[in-house]
């Protein structure tokens, strides 16, 4: 398994919130994550990133030198920060199979986070259920996440431009009632060919 | 035959009155399906053809017609999601999907059920519907874009009147001949053909090449005897007429010169004074007396029955017109209509021609007389063998050009030709009606005819007249307005269903008759012989006018 990212901190049936373990590793919005969790796989999509203090009650406060600079000069700094994002529960694995649906339970907290391997992320994106699930969530920036995830698929199936209009017309369809939204998600893919 | 069928969509409404429609699938190019092609559904327990009558453009979503995509990645995503095309069917036929041996498309009574697959028509769906080429069952043409035969039922053909409608140019008068030529050669009718333009006979001109095909005559050989008024026209330099008709004056009525009013300028003063002449001199007599009298006869004649002097001698002067066609004679040697039946009895097939007389108004007096002749000896016959329980006379197809001008509506009640196309096949005498101008037809009339081939016509009022009496009209007529030169819709009585085909190449026609297709190649050799020789005397520079 490749390297974790992190650790969850915080979980609901549809999402979950994790801590980043490295400051200086930022996951991509809209890439495929995964924890593992009662002998199951449980897959994300990371659609929040956020670097915070680690106090609630104190806010960073800025310097005016630049962040490299900042941080060799009073290394501490970096201890009082950190790097959460959350992601959106898109699916999970049954025996083998990737079930692009929500789980039947969360992942538990204090789990750990990988990234998805690229087997993962074109199994999870065969077809396109998951843009579904997300769009039924409340809050989530349903057209750049759809579109950012449909890109980095692209990419890990080496450009494969029949993938891009597959998921074109995935999105077509499963937006059909949204025509708007539908249309701004494909202008943004059709940017990456 | 087999074909491989092309999934295009499937069934997402309809009803059988409305017609049934069709998603087309999105992969497949809406450009290359076209109106009148046969269309098969697959249903779960029987196949539907049927006939595509429209395609629509239709989306799912009104927003994406106010902001439609831009490029063609977005177009290409949106197809089949947010737009698609709809195909309007109309089903016709229905078969079994396991048809028994001797099972025959019927007429469709039921729809498919949702969803089921559209496929255009393979070879194998054409021949189940039209069957297979035969002696009595033709090849004519192949359906839009298909190269397989659609053959022609002659049996169910000679059943009832038929027609050939379709603006000049259409290409009407070959394939006339071709029906003709396949009539005579299957003997499933004898043929009498009144042909004005002397195209049924020896040879014909062909309008594309401009060398001269051959018809009927050089065809089929002594099955077809050729009849003129003109035997000393030039179309009989190669071959000799078999009779040389002459028509006696005493055989033509008072109703045939009514038929033909318009072309000798008869007022209804002139038709009532010729009752006058025709009572008080006889039936036979009245018209010969009448043409030779001069200016100091009529005026006693004026006298004697009490008629206007002046409808007399307009009537005298229109009525002179019938001296200038030398065929009409006052005293003939033979009788034509009974040649005719004696050719008939032994089963020769007529072509009647007119040479160098080819006005309308011969055309239509000698048609009229002797089908008139004729129609009353077959009411005998018939009526005598059906007394006798014996068989009648041959059934008989009488083929008339320009048949508007017989079956007007003002005179169609009273012509012989109505009343042959009204009575139908009683007694044993058809009509084909060839013809470019069907809305001066008769609407009871048209409505009796059996078989419709409609070629290209351009009038409104003729596409509505050759429907007359047809279900689906709005399908037909769509077709009709897509009709190229050489391309007809078939429909009526003897097809299964309606079809629109490209009509088969004469020269083809004419190797399956087996003779003449030698003479084709043969005088296209001739003419380019001559060109080499004309370029070899003359030289071959071309002539510019600068």
């Amino acid at each position: 398994m490749s390297e974790r990212i992190g650790e969850i901190i915080q979980v609901s049936t549809t999402r979950f919130l994790a801590q980043s373990d490295d400051l200086s590793v930022l996951p991509h919005f809209g890439s495929f994550i995964k924890t593992q969790s009662q002998g199951m796989n449980i897959y994300g999509l990371v659609f929040n990133v956020y670097e915070t203090s680690i106090d609630p009650n104190r806010r960073a406060m800025a310097f005016g030198i630049e962040r490299d600079e900042l941080l060799r000069r009073q290394p501490q700094i970096a201890e009082f920060l950190k790097v959460e994002f959350e992601a959106a529960v898109i699916g999970f694995d049954d025996a083998g199979y990737i079930r692009a649906y929500l789980p039947p339970f969360p992942p538990r907290i204090h789990s750990f986070v990988y990234p998805c391997d690229n087997r993962e992320v074109i199994d999870l994106t065969e077809d396109l259920e998951f843009i579904r699930s997300v769009n039924a969530l409340p809050g989530l920036p349903v057209e750049e996440l759809a579109a950012a995830s449909i890109r980095l698929a692209y990419a890990e199936r080496g450009n494969d431009s029949a993938f891009l209009t597959r998921a074109g017309q995935e999105i077509a369809q499963l937006l059909k009632d949204e025509y708007e939204k539908a249309r701004s998600i494909i202008r943004r893919i059709s940017d990456g060919r | 035959m087999a074909g491989k069928t092309r999934h295009i969509g499937s069934i997402i409404a309809g009803s059988l009155l409305g017609g049934l429609q069709a998603k087309l699938d999105e992969d497949i190019n809406v450009e290359g399906i076209s109106v009148g092609r046969l269309i098969v559904v697959d249903g779960a327990l029987n196949k539907f053809f049927c006939l595509l009558k429209d395609v629509s453009l239709e989306a799912t979503n009104e927003d994406i017609l106010l902001n439609p995509p831009r490029d063609d990645f977005s177009k290409m995503v949106h197809a089949g999601v947010n737009t698609f095309y709809k195909l309007s069917l109309q089903p016709m036929l229905i078969t079994s999907q396991e048809p028994e041996a001797d099972d025959r498309p019927r007429p469709s009574t039921t729809v498919p059920p949702h969803f089921s697959p559209v496929c255009e028509a393979t070879a194998d769906d054409i021949s189940l519907i039209f069957g297979e080429p035969g002696l009595t069952n033709p090849e004519i043409g192949s359906p839009v874009f298909m190269d397989v035969p659609v053959c022609l039922n002659l049996e169910r053909f000679c059943k009832r009147s038929n027609a050939v409608f379709g603006k000049s140019g259409s290409g009407k008068s070959v394939l006339a001949r071709m029906i003709l030529g396949h009539l005579v050669k299957s003997d499933m009718a004898i043929n009498l053909i009144f042909d004005m333009h002397g195209e049924y006979g020896w040879s014909a001109t062909s309008e594309g090449s401009g060398l001269d095909d051959p018809s009927l005559r050089q065809l089929l050989g002594s099955k077809v005897a050729i009849f003129t008024v003109d035997a000393d026209s030039p179309l009989y330099r190669k071959i000799r007429p078999d009779y040389d008709v002459q028509i006696p004056y005493g055989i033509i009525e008072i109703a045939d010169l009514e038929l033909a009013a318009g072309e000798l300028g008869l007022t209804q003063a002139g038709i009532e004074t010729m009752y006058r002449l025709h009572d008080a001199w006889g039936e036979s007599k009245w018209l010969a007396k009448f043409l030779a009298m001069d200016a100091g006869e009529l005026s006693l004649v004026v006298e004697e029955l009490k008629v206007n002097d002046q409808a007399l001698g307009k009537l005298h002067r229109c009525l002179s017109g019938l001296k200038r066609l030398p065929f009409i004679k006052k005293e003939v040697a033979d009788d034509t209509v009974a040649r005719i039946m004696n050719e008939i009895k032994t089963g020769r097939h007529i072509v009647f021609q007119f040479g160098r007389y080819n006005s309308m108004l011969s055309y239509i007096l000698v048609a009229n007389i002797l089908t008139r002749r004729l129609h009353r000896l077959y009411v005998d016959r018939t009526d005598s063998a059906r007394a006798e329980g014996t068989e009648g006379p041959k059934p008989l197809v009488v083929t008339i050009e320009e048949a508007h001008k017989f079956l007007d509506p003002a005179v169609a009640r009273q012509t012989i030709f109505g009343t042959i196309a009204r009575e139908m096949r009683k007694y044993n005498m058809v009509l084909l009606l060839i013809d470019q101008r069907p809305s001066g037809i008769d609407d009871e009339i048209l409505s009796q005819v059996g078989t419709r081939i409609i070629g290209e016509l351009g009038d409104e009022r003729d596409i509505n007249a050759v429907l007359t009496g047809l279900p689906s009209q709005g399908t037909l007529k769509v077709l009709i307005n897509n009709l190229e030169p050489r391309q007809f819709l078939l429909t009526g009585f003897a097809p299964p269903m309606p079809v629109v085909i490209d009509a088969k190449e004469y020269g083809t026609f004419c190797s399956e008759l087996r003779v003449g297709a030698g003479v084709i190649v043969n005088e296209i050799e001739r003419r380019k012989s001559m060109d080499s020789l004309k370029a070899n005397v003359f030289g071959d520079d071309e002539i510019r006018f600068d």
